[in-house]
Parts: C-alpha cells; structure tokens; sequence
C-alpha cells in the first residue's frame, strides 16, 4: 500500500479531478472577483451542463449508444464531432443560463447588501436543482462512454501499478487549453481589461466609459461557458450526472477559489489541485469517511495562516 | 415605551394574520375527512409517512402507488369499513429529504385522527426512531416497508436500550415486511464465501442503512472466515471513487460488497472499480435491487450480485410478476424496489382489519401481529413477536444483459439465514 | 412572545407620543395576537386544525433564527454553518441526558450524577456551543466577509462528519436516543398521563410548544437587551465601519468574539429542546440544508430587525411545512370549484410535488429582487434618533445610508 506508485497513481487521479474542479472554480472565482457575490447557483450550472451534454449526445449518436452498449469499445471516428458539437452546446447553454441567472436575479440586488444576492443564488441553486429533477429525475443517469479507457503507460511497455488512462489525458487537454486561453482573454484584450476594470473599482471603471452591466455579464457569459465545458468533460471522464452534483462539485470548486485566493485565476488553478490531490490523498491514506474534514479542516488551517488565500492579494482584507 | 416604531407594529399584524392564515389552511383537509362520515359507513383511514420532497420521491411515490393500488382492489372496502388512505410526506422542500420534526408531526397527525387506524412507514431507519414510541402510546400499528435497521425489533442486534427505548408502553406497535439488515449483510456474507471468495474490501455510503448493513457483513465475515482487507466510507453525492478504487486494486480483494443505495452513486462506485482494473465480484444489498442501478451502471452491472428479501421476488415471477404487471397498467412505468413491500405492507393492513372486523387500534394492532402463515406476494410468511417478518429466506440475483439487450436483474439461488 | 418589547425600560430618550388611534388599534392587535398565541394549543385541541406539531419545530427554528442573526444582523458576520452550534448543542445535551451516551456509564452514583437533569444540560448545551462558538471564532474572526463565511461553512461540514465518523462517543449515523425529557412539578414533557397536583392530564406536546414559547421569549427579550447595550451598539459600530470603530476605541476581536458565542449559545438551548422533543438525533439533521435555510429566515425577513427575522422564518417554515404541502390541495379545490369539468381536470392535473424546490427557490428570488433589503428592513438610523421621527422621513435617508439599493447609479435604460 505504501509503495511510491500507489502514492503516484493517487496524484494521477487528484490531478485530473483537480483540473475539473479548477474549470468550476474558475466560474466562481471570475464572478466573486467582479461583483463579489458567492455564486451558489454555479455548481447547479455546471450540472446542467453535464445533463445538457447527455441529452446532445444521446440526440447525436443513437447507434453510438448503441455500438458502445454491443461492447464495440473502439471510437467510432465521427463521435470526435459529436463531442465537439456537445461541447459547444453545453457552452453555449451555460453561458446563456449564467448570463440570465445575472440578469433576472443579481443585477438588481448589485448595489445593495451583500447579503441579499447570498439568498437569491440560494434560491435560484434550489430552482436549477429542481430543473435538473425534471429533466433526468432523481438517480444518477448514466453518460456515454465516449472516451476509450486506455491505459497509456501499458501501451508504452512499462509494467507499473501505476496508469495513466486517455481519461486522464482528455481532462488535462480539454482544461488547460481552455483555462489558458481565458488567462491570455482576461490579460491581453480589452474586454478582459474591462473585466479587470470593473473588479477593481466599478465606479471608476463606469467613469472610464466601460460599459460595467455589460462587463459584468461578459463574466458570467465566461463562468456559464467553462462550467458548461467542464459539465461535459466531467460526464465523459466520471460516466454518471446526477443532479446533485453540482453540490458537492460547486462546494469543492468554492474551496479551491477561495483556497487559491479568490478573484485570482492562477490560485483557482492552485487551489483545484490542491484540493483534487489532497482528496484522493485522504481517500486512499485515510478514509474517504474522513475527506470532507481534511479538506475543510485544511482550509479552516490555510485560511488562519494565510487570511488571503495561497495567491491572494489583499483582498481578504478589503471586504 | 414605544420603541417599537409603526412599521414593528405591522410586522406583528402580518404575523398574526399569517399564523391565522395557516392555520384556517390546516381546517380544510381535516373538514374535508369528517365530512362524508355517518350512515352507518364507518370510515378507517390507513395513512402512509414517506419522503416525497427530493430524491425519495422516486422510490416513495412508487410505494404510495402500490398502496393504492392494493386498496382500489380491495373496492376501498373491508367488511362494512371503507377505507381511505392518505399519503404523509415526511420530508420538507428545505431539506429535501426526510426530516425527524416533520416525522413527529406525521405521527401525532395520526395519533390525533381517531379514524386513522394503521400507519405504513417509514422509509428511512431514523424515522422510524421518530415515530414508534409516538405510536406506540396510542397502540397505532405501524408497517414499514423499507426499514431495515435490526435495533429497532430485534434485541441485541443495536445499542443496549434497543429495541425497548421504541416502546414506551411495553407492548410492540411496529412490523416491518422487509427483513433486517442483520440477514441480508449475513447472507451477503455467505454469498461472497460460496462464490469462493477469501478476501473482502467493504465499501459503505456512510448512511444509517448502508453503514449498517456494511458492518454486519464485516461481522459475519469474521465469523465465517472470510477476511476483510480494507473499508471506506464514501459521500454518495461525491463526483468519483478512483482513489478508493486504487485502494481496492492495491489490495486485491477477491469481493467487493457494497453497502448503500443506488442514489448515493452505487452504479459509479461499480464504475470506477472496473475502471480501475477490479475484476472479482461486486454484492450488493437489496439497496441496489433496482432499474436505476442497472442503468446508471450499464455495463458494468453484468454479473453483479445482488440479495433481496423474500422469495418470488427477484425475478418477479408469479404473483410478483402480475403485481408489476398490473402496477404498470395503473401507473405506466415500472414499480421500483420497495413497491412491492408497499404493496404487501397495504394487503396486510387490510387482512388485518378484516380479522379484527372493529374498528378499534389496539384489535387492529394485535390482528396485525397476529399475521402467521400469510400467503402474499412476498411467498407464505408472518410476523414474529418482535414484529418482524417471518421471511429468512433471501434471494440472491445476478445482473444479466437479456437478449434484446435490456439488463435484468435475474434469480440465481435462494438462501436462507440463519 | 408579542410582550417583549414593552419590557425594555433601557432607553430613556424617547419623548412619549400621545395615543393616536391609530396606535391604540395597533395594541389591540398586538394583545389579540398575543393570546391567540398563548391559547393556541386550546384552539388548535378545540378546532382540531392539527397543527401544532407543525408550530412547534417552526418555532425552535425562529428561535435559531433569532440568534443566527446577532452575528449576521448586528454584528455582519456571514455564518454559513449555524447548524454546526446547533448539532453540537442538541449533542451537548444527548451527551449528559442520554443513556446511550458515553457520559452515562460516567455519571450515575459520581458525584455529578445531577448533570443528567434536563434543565442543567440544557445550560450546559448552551455553554458548550457558547464555548464552540469562541473557539471558532478566536482564530478566524480577523477574516472578514466572505473568507469567514467559507471557514464556517467547512466548519458546518466539517461538525456532522465528526459526528459521524466518532461512532464509540456520539453513536455515528445510529444516533442518539432517548433524550432526557424536560419536566415540570414532577411531570415529564411528552409522557402522557401526567399527574399535576393530584389530576391526571393528558397534554400530549403542548408542553413542548409553551416552554418553545418560553425559550423564543427569553431570546427575544435577551436580544433586544444585547442590541441596546454597549455591545449591541459595539456590533453596529463594527459592522457599519469597522475602522472608525476601530478608532473610536472597539476591539473589534473581542466585540465580534461576543456576537460569534452568544450567537452560538442561542442555538444550544434551542438544540437541546429539538432533541428533547425528538427524543432522537443523528447527524443528518444538522447538514448545510439547515443552515442554508436558517439563513435565508434572517435575511429574508429582514437583516438585523428582530421582528423582520421572525416573520422571515414564519413565512419560510409555514411554506415549508405547511402551505407546500396543501398548495396542490387547494389548486385541486380551486377546479373543483368553478364547475367546469375541464377546468376542473386541468387543474387536478397540476402537482406540485415534484416542484416544491422551484416553487421554493422562486419565492427566494422574487421576495429578495423586490425586497432586497428583506420584507422588514433594519431601521438602525431609528434607534440612534432622538424622537420618533414620522415613518415617510426615514425613508429614504435609510435607502441612501444603508441600502444604496434605491439610487440610480446606472444610467436607467
């Protein structure tokens, strides 16, 4: 058991859910670091994603469905289209659900406390939630096995406990792409300096011509977008959605924001793999009885050393 | 003095008229019941408590149907009684599954309606903890369906002060048509030993049901031999089990058994072990007994098995069979797992009644208990003293791709416990 | 309940106004309201309405309510795992009282065996989440604004897993049950017959809901107390301006340390009734759900005003528990009654059970997007004046102050 390639295998599995967690956290992190509310209902977005992707890919390949369940384990070639198209429409989705959600049940309350925001997103996570019921029901329901499970270090002839799958593979590929293109979005075009703008100072940024609601929604357009992506590449990697996931997804994901030092995309990052390491570390040293208190007790730690988050500026302070 | 401005005064009239709002609301049903009495017809109402908010709802609703359906049969008559039924929710929107405030309030709902003579519930182990002794001042029976947990009949098999801690009055009010979690872990136990196995890893779902059952099977596995090589607890709403499936690779057990329901991830937890190179056998208790489970897992089901209470059951032949059947005529979909429990929960109750012949608790009570030798769906069975199903036979299922390609849960052997 | 705020002497500064009709109108609904509470019990015996035992749990959450919000209402701190101090005192209390406790192996015969009383573990169940309250608070208090929420919501997690997860000391998913009852002249809550001076009674739960009563009085009056005191007016300071309070000399550890316990505090007595009245308590009944929703009762009603946060939590626990329930019911009713039977099948097809959390949720957002400062705002620009200013001047001062929500900052489309 305490062997270096189990301790190695478990840094595999906490590295990939580490980048799915990070591409939720990302959402929370944009929106808290612009209009500093707690998007509860983020997590609930993310599982309509990965509901709205079963239903595209169910839509789209029938007899895919079908060559998989005859156990026809090789990847038929058009299924790359299908999942692109799926990853598209789950984008598209959650961008505009976000961008909604923004518009009908947050913009109003910007300016007022912080608290009222707080119980709105309660309420619309509660109201995502029970369109999730309606739409797949209660149970998990089973995703597609798009995504062959191959074991990569096989493959190259080296016999170790140790595996690396094309699931693996595909969730770095999927996530880095998108999490470093959004790094570059936010840091070299004008909208992302807006972006910047507007959470540095929103009156200033208005008074500097930047249109701020539009800003704004531009964010959650992006925080909708990623968690739709990361709906879908959840799906393909875990095989089940459930509508409950988006609980403890979003819990996890609000972590790592806030663990990395919110408002800050690099420590979303940071944060989503700490956290998915530090899990599959507790799972397999300890107890997976034990993982919610030693995430939540190393935040409580992490957060009494360092107030501001592993990356965070001074943010902490500035309430 | 008047520190308390207008606006303070207003929000003390809206609380009045809001509390007098609710509570003219709550006249309506209670009207509503003591209306057609009279004539001669007497009514004796049969309530169930189950949790219909959230992800229950499935499971429940189904059992709310199957009452129905046994007392549309039944005319909505026994003898000169007409019967009616109305089905409690112990969960509230809030918290989305069962709440013990909103149990309490179940049960003194019916200790409260002199009509209400039989009381089908809980759903959940911890429920019930809630009501039986509420219950069992007024002689209420109860009939549960669904629990599973050994401490609430059986002396010994919970804490020290249970079974007895449920019933205040010293006289047993509870039965239950499912067998206890101290069989099935057993005979999920023996099960994992005739396959062969030497070695075990346990998971549970850290629920009162799956947790218990899980420790049970750890039990009898020492007694038989068997020995358990690891166990984790997991989060049922978690996103995947890899870590533990490496765990469970790293140890190469011959058995996995899982203890927990399909709603708290059983098909993933299965995935994620197939994933990750296991390749023994997967039990499970009759908490994944059902379609959801087989869909979710898709292939990985084939060759899981399965334990289930009762005899004909597994492979819903017989009077199962015509129960699903004519379950899915009234209600177009396929009963779920705890159905048919519910279904024989409602026949007892009315056999019950239709023994006793008054309308009177404490009778209907004893005519309860008084069941020996039943034939219901469930085979030929009875209560024993402690209210418990006479059934000790266990079946054991295997998940198996039929031939147009539907997985079905089929009957491999039956099993009897200790 | 209604009677607390005529028994707050403390403040002096008010001119007395004389009667107007209007006032004397609103103190007989005020009475009328506060027997029909007192009497409710009877009522509800007399009409067999059969509510009561939905009242009782309504209230113990008010109660919780009520003390969540001295730390998010006066002293603005985000508490997202109340539930925490809740299970700790329910448990605290499941620890002295119940034979299944650890403790109870411990106490009988020790010289301590009187700690098994009901009413000692209920103040040590309010001591024990006090202390709870500061042990958290002490380190991460210096944390502000969401960052402290975050630290109380891996605290709500992390609480009901350790309850699980410690089986030998708090039973894990088993629970713990019975729980020592309270009682009164030798009569235990909840046992029927009991023997009062010589007459055998048959109370069912009405003890329960008068010593609930009891329990929301005493913190409402407690509250009211807390508010007007220096701390009280310590807490508005700091949530207000905590640098400026800072410099007007307010140790703002020590002052947020104080909301943080007693806050916590309040929630161990009402713990310690709910698992009395259950006689049984696991961990699932403390999960982030109940926080979540005690939360949304303060906020809802209205943030730091006491009475705003009762009809907050009226309104969400009688949805909850009582119109949820009986709303497709009456949807049902309401076919039936136009007669038509079209009419009638349309909305006899409509349930509403599969959408209890929409229905839900939608009230959250609709009620905080036309109110966002709650149903009842906090009037703290009142408890500074000197005079009861007439109602219509205080308003919008107090959207400028506080709020904020009323002004155009954005240009109108």
């Amino acid at each position: 058991m305490l062997t270096f390639e189990y301790f190695l295998q478990q840094l595999v599995t906490g590295l990939a859910n580490g980048m799915l967690i990070t591409l939720v956290a990302i959402g929370y992190t944009l929106v808290y670091g612009i209009v500093e509310i707690i998007n509860f209902a983020h997590g609930d977005v993310f599982m309509l994603g990965a509901f709205s992707s079963v239903t595209t890919l169910q839509a789209l390949g029938a007899q895919a469905v079908k060559r998989v369940a005859n156990k026809d384990q090789s990847p038929i070639p058009e299924t790359y289209l299908w999942l692109l198209i799926a990853l598209v429409t789950s984008m598209v989705f959650c961008a505009t659900l976000n961008v909604l959600i923004e518009r009908l049940a947050y913009r109003r309350l910007r300016r007022g406390s912080r608290m009222a925001p707080l119980i709105s997103a309660i309420g619309v996570s509660f109201i995502l939630q029970n369109v999730g019921i309606y739409w797949k029901g209660v149970s998990p329901v089973n995703f597609p096995r798009y995504i062959p499970q191959i074991d990569l270090v096989k493959a190259m002839g080296i016999d170790s406990f140790v595996r690396v799958t094309t699931k693996d593979v595909f969730v770095l590929i999927v996530t880095v792409p998108l999490v470093i293109a959004l790094t570059l979005f936010i840091q070299r075009t004008k909208l992302g300096k807006a972006m910047r703008a507007t959470a540095q100072d929103r009156d200033a940024a208005q008074l500097m011509g930047i249109d701020t609601n539009r800003t704004i929604a531009l964010t959650f357009l992006l925080g909708g977008a990623l968690a739709g992506a990361a709906g879908l590449v959840s799906g393909l990697y875990n095989n089940t959605a459930g509508f409950q996931m988006g609980f403890s997804y979003g819990l996890n994901s609000f972590t790592a924001a806030v663990l990395g030092g919110i408002g800050n995309l690099n420590g979303a990052m940071l944060g989503g793999v700490f956290i998915g390491i530090l899990a599959a570390m507790s799972d397999g040293y300890l107890d997976a009885r034990w993982t919610p208190v030693v995430i939540f007790g190393t935040l409580n730690l992490v957060l009494i050393i360092r107030p501001s988050g592993i990356l965070g500026q001074d943010l902490a302070e500035r309430a | 003095m008047n520190q308390i401005a207008p606006k303070s005064r207003r929000s003390l009239l809206k609380t009045a008229t809001a509390v007098a709002g609710a509570v003219a609301g709550s006249t309506l049903p209670s009207l509503a019941s003591a209306a057609p009495a009279g004539q001669g017809v007497e009514i004796i109402k049969i309530v169930s408590s189950l949790p219909l908010t959230g992800p229950s709802y499935g499971q429940s609703i189904s059992v709310v149907n199957a009452i129905r359906l046994a007392i549309e049969e039944a005319g909505r008559k026994v003898g000169n009684f007409v019967i009616e039924y109305e089905a409690l929710d112990d969960a509230t929107a809030a918290a989305a599954k069962w709440m013990a405030e909103k149990e309490a309030e179940n049960a003194n709902k019916a200790l409260n309606d002199p009509d209400t003579m039989v009381y089908i519930g809980t759903m959940n182990s911890g429920a019930a903890k809630v009501s039986i002794p509420i219950l069992n001042q007024a002689n209420l029976v109860m009939i549960s369906p669904a629990n599973t947990y050994p401490g609430l009949t059986k002396p010994g098999k919970g804490e020290a002060n249970e079974p007895d801690v449920y019933y205040p009055s010293g006289v047993r009010n509870y039965t239950r048509v499912v067998p206890a979690d101290d069989l099935q872990g057993a005979v999920g136990a023996n099960w994992a030993k005739k396959l062969g196995a030497k070695t075990a890893y346990v998971i549970d779902d850290t629920e009162l049901y799956g947790k218990g059952i899980a420790d049970v099977f750890v039990a009898s596995a020492d007694k038989i031999g068997m020995k358990v090589v690891g166990r984790s607890g997991i989060d049922g709403k978690a996103s995947d089990y890899r870590a533990v499936a490496t765990n469970v690779r790293a140890l190469k057990p011959d058995v996995v058994y899982f203890g927990g329901i399909s709603d708290n991830n059983a098909a993933k937890v299965l995935k994620d072990l197939r994933d990750g190179g296991f390749e023994g056998n997967f039990i499970g208790p009759d908490g994944i007994f059902d379609t959801t489970f087989l869909k979710t897992a898709g292939d990985a089901a084939e060759g899981v098995y399965c334990t289930f209470g009762g005899v004909a059951v597994s492979s819903y032949e017989g009077s199962a069979k015509e129960f699903a059947e004519k379950y899915k005529a009234a209600y177009h979909a396929d009963p779920e797992a705890y159905a048919i429990y519910g279904y024989e929960a409602a026949k007892v109750a009315l056999a019950a009644i239709a023994a006793a012949g008054v309308k009177d608790r404490t009778k209907i009570r004893d005519a309860v208990f008084a069941t020996k030798d039943y034939k219901g769906i469930l085979g030929t069975w009875g209560f024993d003293a402690n209210g418990d199903t006479s059934v000790t036979t266990m079946s054991v299922s295997i998940a198996k791709r039929l031939d147009d390609g539907t997985l079905s849960w089929e009957k491999v052997e039956i099993l009897t416990a200790g | 309940m209604q009677t607390a705020p005529r028994m707050t002497p403390g403040r002096r500064a008010y001119v007395e106004v004389p009667a107007d009709p209007q006032q004397t109108r609103n103190r007989i609904l005020q009475a009328i309201a506060v027997a029909f509470i007192v009497a409710y019990p009877f009522l509800d015996l007399l009409f067999g309405w059969q509510a009561l035992l939905a009242f009782i749990p309504m209230m113990l959450m008010i109660t919780l309510a009520l003390g969540l919000n001295i730390v998010v209402g006066y002293a603005g701190l985000l508490d997202l795992g109340y539930a925490a101090f809740y299970a700790i005192g329910a448990y605290a209390a499941a620890f002295f009282t119940s034979p299944n406790s650890p403790l109870a192996r411990v106490l009988p015969g020790s010289p301590f065996a009187w700690m098994q009383d009901f009413w000692v573990a209920m103040i040590m169940a309010v001591l024990v989440s006090g202390f709870a309250g500061a042990l958290l608070g002490a380190p991460t208090l210096r944390l502000r604004g969401d960052y402290l929420a975050l630290v109380t919501l891996g605290f709500g997690e992390i609480v009901p897993r350790l309850i699980k997860n410690l089986e030998p000391w708090t039973k894990g998913v088993k629970g713990m049950n019975p729980i020592g009852r309270p009682y009164l002249f030798g009569c235990q809550f909840g046992v029927d017959p009991c023997e009062i001076l010589g007459m055998k009674l048959k109370l069912g739960m009405i003890p329960y809901y008068y010593l609930t009563l009891v329990i929301g009085a005493i913190s409402i009056f407690a509250i009211i107390r807390l508010r007007n005191s220096r701390l009280g007016r310590a807490w508005a300071a700091i949530r207000d301006d905590e640098i400026a309070a800072q410099g007007m000399g307010i140790n703002p550890v020590t002052t947020k340390l104080w909301a943080f316990s007693l806050g916590a505090s309040f929630s161990g007595a009402t713990g310690a009734i709910f698992g009395a009245y259950l006689q049984t308590i696991s961990p699932d009944q403390f999960e982030y759900s109940t926080s979540v929703i005690v939360l949304c009762m303060v906020i809802l009603g209205g943030t730091g005003n006491i009475w705003g946060v009762m009809l907050g939590g009226l309104l969400i626990q009688s949805f909850d528990r009582i119109f949820a329930e009986r709303l497709t019911g009456w949807i049902h009713k309401a076919g039936a009654l136009t007669g038509d039977p079209t009419i009638t099948a349309a909305f006899n097809s409509f349930d509403l059970l599969k959408s209890r959390l929409l229905v839900f949720g939608l009230c959250l957002v609709l009620i905080m997007n036309l109110r966002p400062q709650g149903i009842l705002p906090n009037r703290k620009r009142r408890e500074t004046a000197l005079t009861d200013l007439p109602e219509e001047d205080l308003v919008p001062e107090e959207s400028v102050l506080i709020a904020g929500a009323d002004v155009p900052t954005e240009k109108p489309r």
